[in-house]
């Protein structure tokens, strides 16, 4: 029985090693084959090269044009740009809308509240290909030219929900008491807000912030649909680089993308965790 | 002012305008997709204003009579991307499960760590993401790399453009969706139970169908719904990993919207996917009550 049990312990946990093997393998691959001089089978190993990510970057570099998309740098930040305009204000946006929301259910009861709570996850559940076409039905029918802004607009629906989510899960977890003290003491209610409530509050709205930024960096669907012909994001300009075929720069920017969400995200998550 | 009409005009404030904005934006939108799907296409993209039941007839079998025979391909189309979703989270229950155990055993930091990196790669690019298995699993991929170099097969293998690609990769993507749902309720289920069960004599196998499973099922089943949903309408994934082979309800709609521009017929397909999902919800939050949804929903 005791090694049954040791051995079935043992093979638990090994299991565990692959699941974490399956998830972050993949990645470790991209990231060693980035440096990886071959220009035409980009999975055998010839030689270690940071042109690739020189290329990219627009510096010059000896790569023969046959393994270069067309592309210039400049259509590559330009989709950079746009997608870090487009994330700082929805961020902005969903931040704010996202709090209202989570503190006006968490302060106050009135009639309905539980509908409204189950409303506010459906952005977050939506099929994202689903609010794409309504999104794209909705702008064309109401004479709005996509672009930025419907794009922006279209992204605030379910980023809210995110942050709201977020935000609400922190505030269940605050302790009430401190607000009472605070009341008993004097304070008036703003007072007790803005002194007691929103610090407590603060790890869990910048943690929201930064999950809403990433997903909205991250966005190919629902971007995809809203765009229009002028505006591309960074996503958008990956999936159309892959739908015409792969070439070593993909993994330089793939690379250079999983390292900056890695660093975004974890901050995120690490604000969002400490609090338990 | 008395407090009970200030604390509406906060209340106001704070739920107003939001309220206002995604009832325009999200309500406002479905709402026109649905008016769409019953609208019938014009002669040239664009929709005519006359009552139109046959692009929902399309798929479901009374096609429009005056201008195509019912083709089954639509439905074809739609249980094959049932199948594909209800596979998808089928493995991905598998891979989750017995990891979700021996996570939830672990030592408080350890725990928090590995949550942490399980999650971590949801806010990772998801093109990025699934782009790699395409160098993985393509004919020169990595595996076929390894496979040929090693001599154990001659001619490359189709890994890609397949459904199991596509399994694979929704798996991969959804992996943290499936987790912490799973999670949630293995480490909450109560472990004297189990030995207590085990101490009057069922064998480990019948403690699990008898105890550990009923007891995890509602994280099973909260993570179930979370990953279907997704991987149902699913266009990114197909279009990456399934080629132009695998055509799945995703595709189908883009390709209504960006080339065939029938958008009625695109809204139906969206219709339907939308009302799957607002049945497996509502089944789901009934069945569970408020509380097990919300527990569910806030990992």
């Amino acid at each position: 029985m005791k090694i049954a049990r040791s051995l079935f312990r043992g093979s638990l946990l090994a299991y565990t090693a692959l699941f974490f093997a399956f998830i972050y393998i993949p990645l470790v691959v991209i990231a060693v084959y980035s440096f990886n001089s071959n220009p035409v089978n980009m999975m055998t190993w010839t030689g270690f090269t940071t042109e690739w990510y020189a290329q990219v970057l627009g510096f010059k570099t000896t790569v023969s044009e046959n393994a270069l998309y067309i592309e210039s740098t400049g259509q590559l930040i330009q989709a950079v740009w746009n997608s870090l305009v487009i994330a700082t204000s929805t961020t902005l946006i969903a931040t704010v809308f996202g709090t209202a929301i989570a503190i006006g259910l968490y302060r106050f009861n009135f009639l309905g509240q539980r509908f409204y709570r189950v409303i506010m996850f459906m952005p977050m559940l939506m099929p994202d290909i689903v609010l794409g076409i309504a999104l794209l039905i909705f702008f064309v029918n109401s004479g709005i030219s996509l672009g930025l802004t419907t794009i922006i607009i279209g992204q605030c629906t379910f980023l809210i929900s995110y942050v709201f989510i977020v935000v609400s899960a922190r505030l269940a977890g605050m302790d009430r008491t401190l607000e009472n003290a605070s009341a008993d003491l004097g304070a008036d209610e703003w007072t007790t807000f803005r002194r007691v409530v929103l610090p407590q509050l603060l790890p869990g709205i910048v943690g929201g912030a930064l999950l809403a930024f990433i997903i909205s960096m991250d966005d190919l669907v629902i971007t995809y649909f809203i765009a229009g012909v002028d505006v591309t994001t960074l996503p958008m300009f990956i999936f159309a680089m892959l739908r015409r075929g792969i070439k070593p720069e993909i993994n330089a920017i793939a690379v250079m993308m999983l390292t900056f969400s890695f660093v975004v995200a974890s901050l995120g998550l690490y604000l969002r965790f400490r609090q338990k | 002012m008395s407090i009970a009409s200030r604390r509406r005009v906060q209340l106001a404030v704070l739920l107003g305008p939001v309220s206002l904005f995604l009832a325009v934006f999200f309500l406002g939108p479905l709402a026109i997709m649905m008016v769409t799907s019953f609208l019938a296409p014009g002669l040239y993209g664009g929709v005519e204003w006359t009552f139109y039941p046959h692009n929902f007839g399309r798929i479901l079998g009374f096609a429009d009579p005056m201008f195509e025979d019912f083709d089954p391909v639509y439905i074809a189309i739609f249980i094959r991307s049932v199948k594909i979703a209800a596979l998808t989270v089928f493995a991905a229950l598998l891979v989750c499960y017995p990891a979700a155990f021996c996570i939830a055993r672990l030592s408080e930091r350890w725990k928090n760590f590995c949550l942490f990196l399980i999650t971590l790669p949801f806010f990772t690019s998801l093109i990025v993401r699934l782009f790699v298995w395409v160098l993985i699993l393509r004919q020169t991929g990595l595996v076929n790399e390894m496979l040929l170099s090693s001599g154990l097969i001659a001619r490359p293998l189709d890994l890609i453009y397949t459904d199991g690609a596509i399994i694979l990769g929704m798996v991969y993507v959804f992996i943290p969706f499936m987790f912490m749902p799973v999670y949630a309720s293995v480490e909450k289920l109560d472990w004297t139970l189990v030995r207590a069960s085990l101490d009057l004599g069922a064998g480990p196998i019948r403690t699990f169908w008898r105890i550990i499973l009923p007891l995890t099922a509602p994280g099973i089943v909260g993570g179930a719904i979370i990953v279907f949903i997704p991987a149902l309408g699913n266009f990114v994934v197909p279009a990456i990993l399934g080629g132009a082979k695998v055509m799945m309800l995703g595709n189908l709609i883009e390709q209504q919207f960006l080339a065939a521009r029938n958008w009625p017929f695109g809204s139906a397909l969206a219709m339907m996917v939308m009302s799957v999902m607002l049945v497996l919800l509502l089944v789901y939050v009934l069945a569970s009550g408020r509380r097990g949804a919300d527990a569910t929903l806030n990992r």
